[in-house]
C-alpha cells in the first residue's frame, strides 16, 4: 500500500488564507514603464521584503506560491495587493513603501511565472480559426467560454513563451504546466494522467483533479469523474509523458502551428 | 521502558472519568488539577494536553475496534476567518478556541454553540514580520482564561463570561514583537514567549503573576555585553539576533523546570554578520520556573542559516535506558534530527535523523551536528534537505506511554537556499529580515508522513504517508489510536502500533490545527479542525 501512496504527488486544496475582502487601493502614481533596471531593483527589494513568505522566486515558502499571479491580476492588481494586503491572511499592507518602490516590486512580480514571449511569426487571425476548427475550446477556456479539462488559456500569452507554446502543441505530455495557485507551499505538475487498476483488474485512466491521503478523483478523456478510494485499488500510478491533449505535430503543418501559437500568444494582458 | 507514576497515574483511573460533571457550571481549574490532568481526561486542560506536552489522552471509549463508527456531532464555523491554528482547551463543559488574529470564543461542548466571544483591540498598523497573524490557543488557571494577543499583550478573561480582567503589554508591537502561541499556566504564574525574530529583536520569555499580570521574571535568549555567550555573535548582531520563543513549551513540576525551544538567529539565510554559534538560538532552554534563570541549554543547530527554529514543542517522559532510569525531554527538531536528552542535566543521550537531511554527517557524542561542507545558502541557490519549513514545524508531536512511541508528522522536501544581504533592518515593516530566501523543490516528489519513532532511540517503527503538506501534529490516545490530518482536509485515525488507517473523513479544507479529545456526559469526542471550522466526532 505504501507504494501506492508514494506514487501520489502533492495535490490540490487551495490555501486557507483566502481573501476576506479587498481593501481600497489608495490613489497612487501611475505605473512607470518597466525596465530591466526597475525589474532588477524590484528583485532586490523582493528578496528582503517578500521572499521570507513567498520564496526567493515567488514559488512559495511560508506563504503561497505567487508565480503567475501577475498575469491574472495585472500590474494595478499587484500594486493593490502590496499596498492593501489581504485582510485575514498573513499578507500585510505595505503602507510605508513609496510608490516608486512598490512599482519596482510590481515590475519584478510581473516577471514571476512569466516567460519572455519572443516574437510570433504566424498569423494570429488564422490561428484563431485553427483553434476553433481543432475544437481546442472543448478542453480549454478563454475567458468565460470553453471547457475545463485542460488549463485555462485566458492569459497564456503572458504566461508562456513562443518556444513553450510550440513545444506544448508538439509534445504536450512532456510540457505539462506547473500549478501556480492550488498548492500551498510548492509548485507541482498539473494535469498528470494517472492509471488506476482495481483489484479485479479494471483500468481507469484520468487526469488528477484532487488527491488526499485516502481518495483520488480522476477525470477521464471524456470528462467523466472517477471517484476512487485509494486503499481499495490494486495500484495507482502516474504516467509520465502522457497527456490527454493530442500532439498536433502530425495534425497541423508547421505553418499552422505557428499561426496557432501567434493566436495563443495574443491572449492575456501584455506587460 | 519504565514510565513514572507521575505521567502514568491516570491510566488506573481512566475508566472512572468518562462521566461528566453534569452542567457546565464552573469553569475553574486549580493548579492541582492541571498537575494531575491525566486523572481528568474529560478535560483537555493545557495546550499540550498535560505539562509534559505529550498530547496523549487516557480516554479509550473510542478505540481501534470502534473508531470506524465515528459520527459528526457538531460543527462550529469561525466568525473571524483567516489562518486557523488553534488547539482548543476544554474544561467542564466549555471549549475555548481562538479565532484569527486574536478572538477567544467559548463554546458549549455539547452543541458547539458560542457562549461568549472576546476580540482583542488591535492596532491598525499591526506589525507581523515573517509570521501569520493567528493564535494557537489559550491557557486556563482558576476561573481565568489567558490569551496572548498578536500585538503582544497578555490578557486575562473571566472564564465564565469573557469579561476582561487585566491586560498587560509583553512587548512593543511597533518593535515587531508579535505572539501567536498559547501561554502556559503553572502555579500562580502565566509563562509566555514571543515571536517576530525577523523584525530585528532579541528574544525573551516571561512569567506573569496570574492574579494581576505583574511581570515576575524575564529571561533573554541572547546574552548581552558582559554575559557569557555574547562572544558567539559578531559585532552588535546579538542586539537583533532573534532567537525568539514563539511556541509553547513543556513543564516538569517535580523539577520545577520549564522547557522552551528558541527560534532561528537573524537574519535567517546569511550568517556573515553573526559569526559563531549564536547562543542561545535554535536551542532548548531549561528554565527555573521560580526565578527565570537558565539551568541548562542544548543547542541543536549552531550558527543556523536555514530557518530551522528549535521551537517544536518538546515532550517529557520517563524511561529506563541502558538499565538506568532517566527523566527525558525529547524533540523531533525542524533540522530533521530526533533528540533524546536528560531533562535534569541537559545531557545528550541519543539522537538520529528521522527524515531526509543533507546537511550533517551525524551527531557527535555530545549531540552537536557534524556538518557537511558547503551547506550554506549561496547567491545561486544551494539544494539542502530539509526545506525552510523543516522536517516538522510548529505543530505538536505526541507520545504514548502505552506504546513508548513518539508520533511526528514529518515532511520530506528539500529547498534551494539563497543568500542575500547580511544585515537586518530592525523593526522595518518593509523588510522581513531574511537575508536571502529559498525555493522549494518541485512538490511532485515531496510528501508528508506520520512516523512512529521508538521514543528512547528514534528508531522508526512505522509510517503512514500523506498527500500534500501536514500542519496538524498528532494526538495519541489510550484507545490505541493516533489522530492526524493532512493539508488536503483528511482527518484520520491510525492504529498506534502499526500505523494502519482505521477511519478518515474529508473536512473540506486544509487542516492546520492540532487535534484534541475530551469527554462529556459519558461520551468521548475527538476534535478536528480544517479551514475555518471546528468539527467534533463521537461514537453513535
Amino acid at each position: 500500500m505504501a507504494a501506492i501512496i508514494s506514487a501520489a504527488g502533492l495535490a490540490f486544496v487551495a490555501p486557507p488564507a483566502l481573501p476576506q475582502g479587498q481593501p481600497v487601493t489608495p490613489p497612487h502614481a501611475a505605473h512607470p514603464k518597466a525596465t530591466p533596471e526597475s525589474i532588477a531593483a524590484g528583485k532586490d527589494i523582493f528578496a528582503g521584503t517578500c521572499a521570507v513568505c513567498h520564496g526567493i522566486d515567488g514559488s512559495g515558502g511560508n506563504g503561497p506560491n505567487i508565480r503567475g499571479a501577475g498575469a491574472a491580476m495585472g500590474p494595478e492588481g499587484v500594486y493593490g495587493r502590496i499596498r492593501g494586503g489581504i485582510i485575514g491572511t498573513g499578507m500585510p499592507a505595505f503602507t510605508s513603501l513609496d510608490d516608486a518602490t512598490v512599482w519596482k516590486l510590481v515590475d519584478y512580480a510581473m516577471t514571476l511565472g512569466h516567460e519572455d514571449a519572443g516574437v510570433a511569426t504566424g498569423d494570429s487571425k488564422k490561428g484563431k480559426e485553427i483553434y476553433d476548427a481543432s475544437k481546442c475550446g472543448t478542453c480549454h477556456a478563454v475567458g468565460a467560454e470553453g471547457g475545463n479539462l485542460g488549463p485555462d488559456l485566458s492569459h497564456i500569452g503572458v504566461q508562456r513563451s513562443i518556444v513553450t507554446l510550440t513545444k506544448t502543441l508538439n509534445d504536450p505530455g512532456n510540457s505539462l504546466p506547473l500549478d501556480a495557485g492550488l498548492q500551498e507551499r510548492a509548485t507541482f505538475t498539473a494535469y498528470v494522467v494517472y492509471r488506476a487498476v482495481t483489484k479485479d483488474g479494471k483500468v481507469i485512466e484520468g487526469t488528477r483533479v484532487n488527491e488526499d491521503s485516502f481518495t483520488i478523483q480522476l477525470r477521464d478523456a471524456n470528462g467523466n469523474l472517477h471517484s476512487i478510494q485509494k486503499f481499495e485499488m490494486k495500484s495507482i500510478d502516474p504516467e509520465p509523458g502522457k497527456s490527454f491533449m493530442p500532439s498536433y505535430k502530425d495534425k497541423l503543418t508547421a505553418a499552422q502551428i505557428n499561426d496557432l501559437v501567434a493566436y495563443l500568444s495574443s491572449l492575456g494582458e501584455a506587460q | 521502558m519504565n514510565v513514572s507514576k507521575y505521567f502514568l497515574c491516570g491510566v488506573a483511573v481512566a475508566a472512572l472519568v468518562l462521566g461528566s460533571r453534569l452542567e457546565s457550571a464552573a469553569q475553574n481549574v486549580n493548579y492541582d488539577e492541571i498537575l494531575h490532568s491525566a486523572s481528568h481526561p474529560e478535560n483537555w486542560i493545557t495546550y499540550g494536553g498535560n505539562y509534559a506536552a505529550q498530547r496523549f489522552s487516557e480516554l479509550k471509549q473510542i478505540n481501534k475496534t470502534n473508531v470506524n463508527q465515528l459520527k459528526l456531532r457538531w460543527v462550529y464555523q469561525l466568525r473571524r476567518t483567516g489562518i486557523f491554528e488553534s488547539s482548543p482547551i476544554v474544561v467542564d463543559g466549555m471549549m475555548y478556541v481562538t479565532e484569527p488574529p486574536t478572538t477567544v470564543t467559548a463554546l458549549d461542548v455539547r452543541t458547539g454553540r458560542p457562549v461568549w466571544r472576546w476580540t482583542a483591540d488591535l492596532p491598525k498598523d499591526l506589525l507581523t514580520i515573517g509570521l501569520f497573524p493567528t493564535n494557537r490557543g489559550v491557557a486556563i488557571l482558576g476561573d481565568t482564561v489567558y490569551v496572548a494577543t498578536i500585538d503582544a499583550h497578555l490578557v486575562a478573561l473571566d472564564a465564565k463570561t469573557g469579561n476582561m480582567r487585566w491586560n498587560v503589554e509583553i512587548g512593543d508591537n511597533k518593535q515587531a514583537v508579535a505572539i501567536t502561541q498559547a501561554s502556559m499556566a503553572i502555579n500562580g504564574k502565566i509563562v509566555v514567549g514571543m515571536g517576530g525574530g525577523e523584525g530585528g529583536l532579541r528574544g525573551y520569555i516571561d512569567a506573569y503573576d496570574a492574579k494581576d499580570g505583574k511581570r515576575l521574571w524575564r529571561l533573554y535568549t541572547i546574552p548581552t555585553t558582559g554575559e557569557p555567550g555574547v562572544e558567539t555573535w559578531g559585532g552588535d548582531s546579538y542586539k537583533y539576533g532573534g532567537a525568539t520563543t514563539w511556541n509553547t513549551g513543556a513543564y516538569d513540576p517535580e523539577l520545577n523546570t520549564l522547557y522552551w525551544g528558541t527560534g532561528n538567529p537573524a537574519p535567517d539565510w546569511n550568517g556573515d554578520a553573526r559569526k559563531g554559534d549564536n547562543l542561545y538560538s535554535c536551542s532548548l532552554l531549561a528554565i527555573d520556573a521560580d526565578t527565570g534563570k537558565m539551568k541548562w541549554y542544548f543547542q541543536f543547530s549552531p550558527h543556523e542559516t536555514h530557518d530551522w527554529d528549535a521551537s517544536e514543542p518538546p515532550i517529557l517522559f520517563d524511561a529506563t535506558i541502558n538499565g538506568k532510569k532517566r527523566k527525558i525531554v525529547a524533540q523531533a527538531n525542524r533540522n530533521a534530527f530526533y533528540y533524546v536528552l536528560d531533562r535534569e542535566t541537559g545531557e545528550f543521550i541519543t539522537g538520529k535523523a528521522y527524515a531526509k537531511q543533507t546537511w550533517a554527517k551525524g551527531l557527535d557524542a555530545k549531540g552537536r551536528p557534524i556538518q557537511m561542507p558547503n551547506i550554506e545558502p549561496t547567491t545561486q541557490g544551494n539544494l539542502i534537505y530539509p526545506s525552510i519549513t523543516g522536517s516538522v514545524n510548529w505543530t505538536s508531536s505526541s507520545y504514548s506511554p502505552l506504546t513508548g512511541f513518539f508520533y511526528v508528522d514529518t515532511r520530506e522536501q528539500g529547498a534551494y537556499y539563497y543568500k542575500g544581504r547580511p544585515t537586518i533592518q530592525p523593526h522595518n515593516p518593509n523588510d522581513t529580515g531574511g537575508g536571502g530566501g529559498q525555493k522549494l523543490v518541485n512538490g511532485d516528489a515531496a510528501y508528508t508522513a506520520v512516523r512512529a519513532l521508538e521514543a528512547t532511540t528514534g528508531d522508526r517503527k512505522w509510517e503512514f504517508r500523506m498527500v500534500g503538506d501536514s500542519w496538524t501534529g498528532t494526538l495519541a490516545t489510550a484507545g490505541g489510536l493516533v489522530f492526524c490530518a493532512d493539508s488536503q482536509g483528511n482527518f484520520f485515525a491510525l492504529d498506534d502500533e502499526t500505523g494502519k488507517p482505521l477511519w478518515n473523513i474529508q473536512l473540506g479544507n486544509s487542516a492546520r490545527a492540532n487535534p484534541i479529545t475530551y469527554a462529556v456526559d459519558g461520551k468521548q469526542y475527538v476534535v478536528g479542525e480544517a479551514g475555518n471550522a471546528v468539527s467534533v466526532f463521537s461514537l453513535p
